[in-house]
């Protein structure tokens, strides 16, 4: 029964509000407003140094590496999306979820810029299966986004982390753990 | 707007396009139509699909080859979302083509595509009809 699922949140305090409650409703405009916070002196990220970094340390975790660390910074949101068991497959109930971020990426003041597709897995199950199903979900979430919404494939970077940055560390079987993040990686070439 | 989908599932996308006509079909958010799908063809999805994925054609590809044995309100479901995705990733791509010629006229010294847009939404009056079509369709008013 590993890793069901990732969970997305805005911040901790915004997905413990959601969790709580099961009512709160994530919105287009709630990613819109978080995704676009866009600073001036945004870290550039370097995709190829953060797939090295959590290759060279799976079990050990991620989240005080350079690279790794400096994603904090960057304008970003996290939700839930659930999959069928141990595969790649969306649940319908995801559907939304999928259909909310892809009116979001869509919007005018959003269409613009590159983003970065994070799984996370919880640390239920082994670690390099984590990190394995974690990249086949991100990319599975980057083909919805880019086949059935047309979002531009040079708009999206897919990579999974699998257990290796938990939001909750304390409790890393946490379903809070499961999580995809969208980070903003500033305007697309 | 989810919450009346996906109570009356998606007789009310097919009545709504049905009403409009195939010129003037009215489009939905891509949340609402992916709600309306997992709403009318989930248990589908989930009988003849495990496994296969939203992306790639993959869920529509299935849903359209088991078509004998879906719900007929899962099929014209299918038919009306693929119809209402289209058409607003059209819409979203063209708005700006559509709208230029009003846009120089009624939004002078305007730039970027956000405030164009929120200029042509305040003249709406007199955007003609395609441009306005088009910025409804995309669902950006």
């Amino acid at each position: 029964m590993f890793v069901r699922g990732f969970r997305y949140g805005l911040t901790l305090a915004f997905m413990l509000a959601a969790g709580a409650a099961g009512a709160q409703q994530l919105s287009d405009k709630q990613l819109i407003a978080s995704l676009g916070q866009v600073t001036q002196v945004a870290p550039v990220v370097d995709v190829g140094l953060l797939i090295q970094e959590v290759n060279a340390n799976v079990g050990q975790g991620v989240a005080n590496l350079p690279n790794w660390s400096q994603l904090a910074s960057l304008a970003q949101l996290a939700v839930e999306i659930d999959f069928e068991n141990d595969s790649i497959a969306i649940e319908p109930a995801s559907y939304r979820t999928i259909g909310l971020i892809a009116d979001a990426l869509h919007d005018p003041r959003l269409r613009h810029y590159k983003f970065l597709v994070v799984g996370h897995t919880n640390a239920t199950g082994k670690a390099e299966h984590n990190l394995e199903l974690s990249m086949k979900r991100a990319n599975a979430i980057m083909a919805a986004l880019t086949t059935t919404f047309s979002v531009p494939a040079s708009h999206l970077i897919a990579i999974g982390v699998g257990q290796e940055m938990p939001l909750d560390a304390t409790n890393p079987k946490a379903a809070a753990n499961r999580r995809v993040q969208l980070i903003n990686l500033g305007v697309a070439n | 707007m989810a919450n009346r989908l996906s109570v009356f599932g998606g007789a009310v996308v097919v009545m709504f396009l049905a009403l409009t006509g195939p010129g003037l079909a009215q489009t939905i958010s891509y949340a609402d139509a992916v709600t309306v799908l997992a709403d009318d063809c989930g248990a589908d999805i989930k009988k003849y699909c495990r496994g296969l994925n939203l992306g790639n054609n993959e869920i529509r590809n299935c849903l359209e080859q088991n078509q004998a044995k879906v719900s007929p309100t899962c099929t014209s479901t299918l038919a009306s979302v693929v119809v209402s995705i289209q058409r607003r990733l059209e819409a979203q791509a063209s708005v700006f083509k559509v709208c230029a010629g009003r846009a120089k006229q009624l939004c002078k010294g305007v730039v970027g595509e956000v405030h164009i847009l929120q200029c042509l939404v305040k003249t709406e009056r007199i955007d003609g009809e395609k441009c306005n079509q088009a910025i409804t369709d995309a669902g950006w008013r």
